[in-house]
């Protein structure tokens, strides 16, 4: 009779893991709440790998918003960027670009944005211009960088900062508009001596790839030396100017107008590929969140099993020390059946 | 930066540079335009950007430009 009546009981804890698993699951909180116990004593803690998996969770929530924030600003700038290329285009066709001119005093306008999470832009931007550095410098010879944005800032602070001219930053709290651009270039150029101002920026290409680009403005001596020494310059003599002024002053105002209007393409640039690059990087890193997710689950489950056979089997084992061998062995192999089922549901 | 020329024109003169002469001149145009035109077009010369100097490898207390499109 008392036999019969332990069966019974046991075929109905076999059948119902499910009560099993919640009264487990409470007694885990308990046990890691109090932090009781001499660790995987008897019960396996899964609180870690569930706070763990929360916060990726949360993780991979906020790196999708900064995703969609990115695209859909990315929108609207990629339409000026690709209307503002309108502005430098003629004055190359004038001017020519002269990345290898070689002056006395140069100065280098590095673009970068004030806001990180966007992949390589700012230190590929960082790294064409101590390169550029490199290359003007020399005896005789003086560089010095214009940074904008914060994060240019604390990248060059760090082994440049003597050569550090000034620094601009929180550009982009209103979009960026020609206004701004132009008054930020008259303060840049009241406020430098310059032969020849060489703006790195990004350039960008498609939500991928960015170019890092150099934009190379001459100041109006320099380009009336050139011009005199011939090559692409020279067909400038051939150019009538109207007016009462004199082609000195046409060429200082043009080379002012330039800079404006090149530094307001570069800044647009800059954030077009900002955008892009943030977008792919929060891309990238909400894919990674989901994979780690996907494996702690498989931990956190494989887990939770474990130790739910771990529990059964004490207690049939209990149970069978009452009642006999042979019932005790058919309820384990139930138990590894059991687990071997709950295993293949997992993995598919 | 000062011109050479002889016959300097009025605004440089003063001490300006071409850009902040045509951005006064283009505010002046963009002050000449109808209501619903007139104040998208000026919301496209708000300037906002802080600006620090550098001397001896140290940054400057920050100045903030704000809202100046006069200048």
């Amino acid at each position: 009779m008392a036999m019969a009546a332990f069966r019974r009981e046991g075929r109905r804890l076999l059948l119902s893991p499910v009560s099993y698993n919640s009264s487990f699951a409470a007694r885990s909180a308990i046990l890691s709440y109090s932090e009781l116990g001499p660790m995987g004593a008897r019960s396996i803690s899964t609180q870690a790998v569930r706070n763990r998996m929360k916060s990726v969770k949360n993780i991979q929530k906020i790196t999708k918003a900064m995703k969609m924030v990115a695209a859909s600003k990315l929108r609207s700038v990629q339409v000026r960027t690709e209307n503002s290329r309108g502005f430098w285009q003629p004055f190359t066709a004038l001017l020519g670009d002269n990345p290898s001119v070689d002056v006395k005093k140069n100065v280098i306008v590095t673009i970068t944005s004030d806001k990180g999470l966007c992949g390589g832009i700012n230190s590929t931007s960082v790294r064409v211009s101590k390169a550029l550095y490199k290359l003007t410098s020399g005896p005789e010879k003086e560089t010095k960088y214009v940074v904008l944005g914060e994060k240019g800032k604390v990248q060059l602070a760090r082994d440049s900062k003597n050569s550090i001219e000034m620094n601009i930053t929180e550009l982009q709290k209103n979009p960026l508009n020609y206004t701004q651009v132009s008054v930020l270039a008259d303060d840049i150029l009241k406020n430098v001596e310059y032969d020849a101002l060489r703006i790195i920026y990004n350039k960008y290409q498609s939500v991928v790839s960015f170019l890092p680009t150099v934009s190379t403005i001459l100041s109006p001596e320099t380009v009336e030396k050139e011009s005199e020494a011939g090559g692409k310059l020279g067909i400038l003599d051939s150019y009538e100017i109207e007016g009462g002024d004199t082609k000195a002053e046409v060429l200082q105002n043009l080379a002012e107008f330039q800079f404006s209007c090149v530094l307001f393409n570069a800044s647009l640039e800059n954030a077009c590929s900002e955008m892009g690059a943030r977008m792919s990087a929060m891309d990238s890193s909400s894919r990674n969140a989901g994979e780690m997710l996907d494996r702690l689950t498989l931990t956190y489950n494989r887990t939770r099993q474990a130790s739910i056979t771990t529990e059964l089997i004490e207690i049939i084992s209990g149970a069978s020390a009452l009642t006999g061998f042979s019932q005790s062995a058919r309820a384990t192999d139930n138990i590894q059946y059991r687990r071997y089922a709950c295993m293949i549901k997992l993995q598919s | 930066m000062a011109s050479t020329a002889a016959a300097v024109p009025f605004w440089r003169a003063a001490g300006m540079t071409y850009i902040s002469y045509s951005n006064i001149c283009a505010s002046l145009v963009r002050g000449c335009l109808k209501e619903p035109h007139r104040s998208e077009a000026v919301a496209r010369e708000k300037v906002h950007f802080t600006v620090s100097k550098w001397a001896d490898g140290k940054p400057e207390k920050p100045s903030v430009r704000s809202d100046s499109p006069e200048e």
